[in-house]
């Protein structure tokens, strides 16, 4: 975990087993601490890797009071789009057309950059033309053009009669120029008698076709059906049978059994065979292995190295029916096809639990806001930490660790601020409980100087605002002043001490509206490796501190305030608790 | 990309006006930055940008005919070493362009006839670039490397062969966008001299 410290991640719940057994469940404190003191969370083990996110990752759950990470949200598409033309998809479409793009959005094969259309045939020096050439067409062949690494789908053989609909001059045309048919035509073509009498006098002359995928899966599929539909009809001595009017060949087989046995029973044999028969044509849908690598030898001796397409862009390649048998196919870059873009979505993200929506995009493809979109920084408290360094030095210094990003000093007592922003319009009470000793190889002490406290609820904004203005006058009114007044009363009740920067177990460093300061005490471990241990793993001389957070608080279902949570409806307050771990990152310890 | 636009204008200008051989044709805006001790010669019809650097400190320079240097590239960019190579020339051929921010180092370095070198792209010195090359932003070429024609150099230098024969439709569009710039430029090859 390597961030710009410090930092502070959270743990979400549906990581913890605990939690999963009995979710929300309101424990006594006294119960949930005593679990916990068995159980503390450890940042370094391999598993909270995937559980711990940033403030801003995390989304919240109303209705289950709960922390809902990626993880553990159900997703719901929204829309399809294409990227590149912003152009909305339906889903109905997508069933019959891929997750592709099928307008004329391409991605470069060889460097994945956007291909645009553009003419081949060089447009007329317009200085040579007679002043009127504002009607020259701009015409000819059309080709797929990168503007980045220069790519041509000339380069392929693959050119273009209009300018439009890219997509499905793309799919009748090979790699080389050469068309193909489309499974659609291709029926056609075959049920047309007078072509289809062409086709065969073409391959009886002796020129095989070769079979795309696609080609000889169809035929395949014809082929066997039409076996399983009459298992006869194929087999000659069968049908000379069937002459004597015996209606089911299975029935007659078995006449044939009982009476018949020596040259009759080969005859039997063979047509059972036939019954089904392999493929045995092109037609039917053989194709025959082409082992033949001579060509792809040659090519490879000719282009070299460079010729070659490389794996990513092999990988990048949209499986492609109309290409050629993967027999004989060689791994160039005359192979590479234009590729679609691919389809992304918009996602609507459900609780996995009581299935509430907790964020839900704008339907619009263009649009960037979100309709609902429940963050979790907007219930829970945001925990910054900034390292504190006493001045008039209340007898313990930190010097390192006023300077961000420096190394911590082992054994040496750092201290920590850390303000809690609450941003709920009730008051929060805050209890916090870390291990005396962080988890791992070089345990680090730590105190927390102040675990219990309460935050202010974030009211209006226009409070501080007077508030740092210095006049408070105009705006606020007898009420905020009036407010205003009781928590300065407050303050200084609370903050008598802290004027003179002490450090006091069980106060407060500082209050503000709706934030609290209070005073991590931290030693961090030397980092000695003893003689019998291992050498020092990755990581491991940064300075985690797992921390349990517990928020409690009083939610309100009458709701006067803006803004205030939406609850179930009941006049009653009740009371609510949030309780999750984070993990304080403060910064690598200097290893002596 | 640097947020902050420092002038780059030398700290002291200190007499040393580099010989020059300017063709009646070119068009060299009046910031365009010319220093060093060895001639610079500018081809037919080319442009010079404001902010342009030439630095003939190391040797001489010489661009082609139709070359297009852009803001803030620099050809001829004093290399650690200028101080013991004694002739360290630059050669641009024709319908070459160099991108806003590109360098191309002195020490023998040649650029082929119509290559494009890209935004913030850096040829190292003896560099030998052939003909209608594109180096795509950022691209580095190591010095003393010999890039062959019609390469593409792009994504981190990963390398293939231009096939698309457009070498004379870019050698017209370039000759068109060198009208555009010689209205848009207003050229002063006078202050040099």
């Amino acid at each position: 975990m390597a961030a710009p410290t410090p930092y502070t991640y959270i743990q979400c719940p549906c990581s913890d087993v605990s939690t999963l057994s009995h979710p929300s469940d309101p424990n006594s404190p006294t119960g949930t601490e005593a679990d916990e003191d068995d159980r503390t969370f450890d940042p370094r083990a391999p598993r909270s890797n995937y559980s711990l996110y940033p403030l801003e990752y995390l989304l919240y759950c109303e209705d289950c009071h709960q922390i809902r990470c990626p993880r553990c949200v159900a997703e719901e598409i929204v829309t399809y789009y294409c990227p590149n033309c912003l152009f909305e998809v339906p889903s109905s479409n997508l069933k019959s057309e891929g997750n592709r793009c099928t307008r004329s959005c391409f991605q470069c094969p060889v460097c994945i950059g956007p291909l645009a259309v553009t003419s081949v045939e060089t447009k007329p020096d317009p200085r040579l033309l007679a002043p009127d050439n504002i009607a020259a067409p701009h015409s000819g062949p059309y080709a797929l053009t990168c503007s980045y690494c220069h790519w041509s789908s000339t380069e392929v053989g693959i050119q273009f009669e209009k300018p439009n609909s890219i997509h499905a001059q793309l799919a009748k045309l090979r790699n080389g120029g050469t068309t193909r048919l489309t499974a659609k035509e291709r029926k056609e073509r075959r049920r047309d008698p007078a072509h289809r009498s062409a086709t065969t006098e073409g391959e009886e002359s002796g020129e095989q076709e070769d079979l795309d995928l696609e080609t000889q899966f169809a035929n395949l599929k014809a082929f066997y059906q039409n076996q399983l539909a009459d298992p006869n009809s194929a087999d000659s001595g069968l049908a000379a049978l069937g002459d004597l009017g015996f209606s089911s060949p299975t029935s007659l087989s078995r006449i044939m059994s009982i009476y018949t046995g020596g040259s009759l029973q080969d005859k039997k044999a063979k047509s059972r065979v036939g019954a089904m028969r392999e493929a045995l044509e092109p037609d039917e849908g053989l194709q025959v292995a082409n082992l033949d690598e001579s060509a792809a030898i040659e090519q490879l001796q000719s282009e070299g190295h460079d010729g070659t397409a490389c794996t990513a862009q092999r990988v990048d390649q949209p499986p492609h029916l109309g290409e050629e048998h993967l027999h004989g196919r060689g791994r160039f870059t005359s192979e590479l096809r234009p590729i679609p873009y691919l389809l992304r979505t918009k996602r609507s993200k459900r609780c996995p639990i009581c299935r509430h929506i907790i964020s839900k995009p704008e339907a619009k493809v263009q649009t960037t806001r979100f309709r609902i979109r429940l963050v979790a920084g907007s219930y829970i408290p945001s925990i910054a930490i900034r390292p504190l360094s006493l001045s008039n030095g209340g007898g313990s210094a930190s010097g390192a660790a006023a300077v961000p990003g420096a190394l911590l000093d082992p054994l040496r007592p750092t201290h920590y601020l850390l303000t809690f922003k609450n941003p709920i319009f009730e008051t929060i009470k805050v209890t916090l409980g870390a291990p005396s000793k962080t988890p791992g190889r070089f345990a680090s002490k730590v105190t927390v100087l102040c675990p219990d406290f309460e935050i202010d609820a974030n009211t209006d904004v226009w409070d501080e605002a007077l508030k740092e203005g210095g006049g408070g006058g105009g705006g606020g009114g007898e009420r905020d002043r009036e407010r205003e007044r009781r928590r300065r009363k407050r303050e200084e009740g609370s903050q008598s001490n802290n004027n003179h920067n002490q450090l006091e177990v069980g106060k407060i460093w500082e209050r503000g509206r709706n934030w609290v300061s209070i005073v991590v005490e931290v030693v961090p471990a030397s980092l000695r490796v003893e003689a019998g241990d291992g050498p020092l793993r990755e990581d491991e001389d940064v300075l985690e501190i797992p921390m349990f957070v517990r928020v409690e608080w009083e939610g309100e279902a009458g709701g006067d305030e803006v803004g205030s949570v939406p609850t179930r409806d009941r006049d009653t307050r009740e009371k609510r608790e949030l309780a999750y771990w984070c993990v304080l990152g403060l910064g690598r310890i200097r290893q002596s | 990309m640097s947020s902050k636009r420092h002038s780059i204008l030398p700290p002291a200008p200190a007499g040393s006006k580099p010989p020059i051989h300017f063709s009646s044709s070119i068009t060299i805006a009046d910031s365009a930055l010319l220093t060093g001790t060895h001639p610079i010669a500018i081809h037919s019809e080319s442009v010079v940008h404001p902010r342009a650097r030439l630095d003939s400190l190391a040797g001489r320079i010489t661009v082609g005919r139709r070359c297009v240097v852009h803001e803030r590239a620099s050809l001829g960019a004093v290399v650690g070493t200028s101080g013991r190579i004694t002739e360290a020339a630059v050669t641009l051929g024709d319908y070459v362009i160099v991108e806003v921010g590109a360098a191309i180092e002195a020490g023998e370095t040649v650029i082929g006839e119509g290559t494009v070198v890209g935004v913030g792209a850096r040829v190292g010195a003896g560099a030998v670039v052939g003909k209608h090359c594109t180096l795509t932003p950022h691209t580095e070429i190591a010095a003393g490397e010999v890039v062959p024609d019609f390469t593409v150099v792009y994504s981190n230098g990963m390398r293939r062969t231009d096939k698309r024969g457009a070498a004379e439709l870019r050698n017209k569009g370039l000759a068109r966008q060198i009208d555009v710039l010689r209205r848009m430029i207003p050229s002063n090859p006078a202050k040099f001299a």
